[in-house]
């Protein structure tokens, strides 16, 4: 089981249980942060974006090419940062106790 | 006395009557005049149901009929817009080779959406005042070209505006192996002899010299056979092009053209008489088209991967192993 500390739009602060096997987006999703999550991790939505706390960057796997161009195609839209993520990139596992993210604004 | 053989006697229980998938080539879907642009419908060919419509500026086009998105029928409902097919369910809409050209209410592009095609269309071709289209199982782009048949294409020097088509519960590959099986012409169409044939292989063009020049086939692929029978100086030609509705049935059109002679000539009356007995037995014949016998075989056989031939058999394994290429991912089956 991993807890994830996440930064909401409104800039509180929440802990999260993240159900291992899945991806943080369905946490995320489920819990109401305003993940919506809609494609499913297809990577064709980019309504998952969560930044990440730069010191977790290089504790997760790297993005895909494919992860990238949505990312891309959203820069138009919102913000990106070097720590940007989709978050139903994001496999949970026990590694990721205590990883924290903040929700990105919506597209 | 040996041990019987039972695998040659009971071989045929196993067997399938059509062990092929549908064959890479070019195939006849249509002729050009019964397609207006703005105009779509169904039709199922290659053993699924397409979309096969055309643009508001002429262009053809037929593509798998479920939308990639929520996979809604575009040919029931859909519509022609511009130069796209649009879907009914969300008028996300589609080119002719397949790319999402507008989904009208997304912010973002999904990235796939412009890094390629996400409907399965054909590659299609107009030749011959018909709408062609390109199978390959695995949506490999046309690896050869359709050929110049003058005969179809040269607007002055030729006639004939016979054509038919015939229905055969069988897999192409079964119909066009009746070109290399020489023997079947005595027996089954009444020949007064076999005829010797010559079969030579270039890629995917296979040429027939059946009765030394009597007949001179061309097949392009699967679906193309242009054959010109040569009698007393003047030449008829069939056009036949098969496509494959399913893995058991297939339907054979041709047309069959003449030189441009004049009325009332013995030449017009000689290429006429050629043509009546490529389809049926001719006036004062005993020998018959394909049309009064070939169809009993074709609808009731099944294909022997290992056939028992003898001598006086035409070059079938040649032929087989010709058309293998037309199979692809299918190399090593025994099954074929």
């Amino acid at each position: 089981m991993a807890v994830v500390r996440v930064t909401g739009r409104d800039g509180a602060e929440r802990a999260l249980e993240a159900t291992g096997g899945c991806a943080l987006m369905d946490t995320l999703r489920d819990a109401g942060t305003g993940i919506d999550g809609t494609c499913g991790g297809m990577m064709s939505c980019g309504t998952c974006h969560v930044y990440v706390d730069p010191a977790w960057s290089d504790r997760l796997a790297p993005k895909s090419e494919d992860e990238q161009m949505m990312l891309d195609a959203i820069g138009e839209l919102v913000e990106l940062r070097p720590s940007s993520r989709l978050s139903c990139q994001i496999a949970v596992t026990d590694a990721l106790d205590g990883l924290k993210v903040e929700i990105a604004p919506p597209v | 006395m040996g041990a019987i053989d039972l695998k040659q006697l009971l071989e045929s229980q196993s067997l399938e009557r059509c062990p092929f998938p549908i064959p890479v080539g070019w195939y006849f879907i249509d002729y050009c005049d019964t397609l207006k642009p703005g105009e779509m419908r169904n039709v199922f060919v290659f053993d699924q149901e397409w979309v096969l419509f055309r643009t508001e500026s002429g262009k053809p086009g037929m593509s798998d009929p479920y939308c990639p998105h929520l996979g809604a029928h575009m040919g029931h409902g859909g519509k022609v817009c511009g130069e796209h097919l649009r879907c009914p369910f969300h008028h996300w809409e589609y080119d002719t080779a397949g790319w999402c050209k507008s989904i009208p209410y997304a912010k973002v592009t999904p990235p796939i959406v412009k890094k390629q095609a996400i409907l399965r269309t054909l590659p299609m071709v107009e030749k011959y005042g018909m709408m062609w289209a390109w199978y390959h199982p695995q949506c490999e782009a046309p690896s050869f070209e359709l050929p110049y048949i003058p005969e179809m294409e040269d607007a002055t020097g030729y006639a004939g505006t016979r054509r038919g088509s015939w229905t055969a519960d069988t897999c192409i590959q079964e119909i066009a192996e009746n070109g290399v099986d020489v023997a079947h012409l005595k027996f089954l169409h009444n020949a007064p002899m076999i005829p010797p044939v010559e079969a030579t292989y270039d890629g995917p063009v296979m040429t027939l010299n059946i009765g030394k020049g009597y007949i001179i086939g061309k097949a392009y692929g699967p679906g193309l056979n242009v054959m010109r029978f040569n009698q007393h100086g003047v030449t008829a030609t069939m056009i036949s092009y098969s496509v494959p509705v399913s893995k058991e049935k297939t339907q054979m059109n041709m047309s069959f053209r003449h030189v441009d002679y004049a009325q009332g000539t013995p030449e017009l009356a000689a290429s006429k008489k050629i043509i009546d007995h490529m389809i049926g037995a001719a006036e004062g014949e005993e020998s018959a088209g394909f049309e009064s016998v070939d169809f009993i075989v074709w609808n009731n056989k099944k294909y022997r991967p290992n056939p028992l031939l003898c001598d006086g058999d035409g070059p079938v394994l040649p032929f087989r192993k010709w058309f293998k290429q037309f199979y692809p991912g299918f190399e090593n089956s025994t099954k074929i």
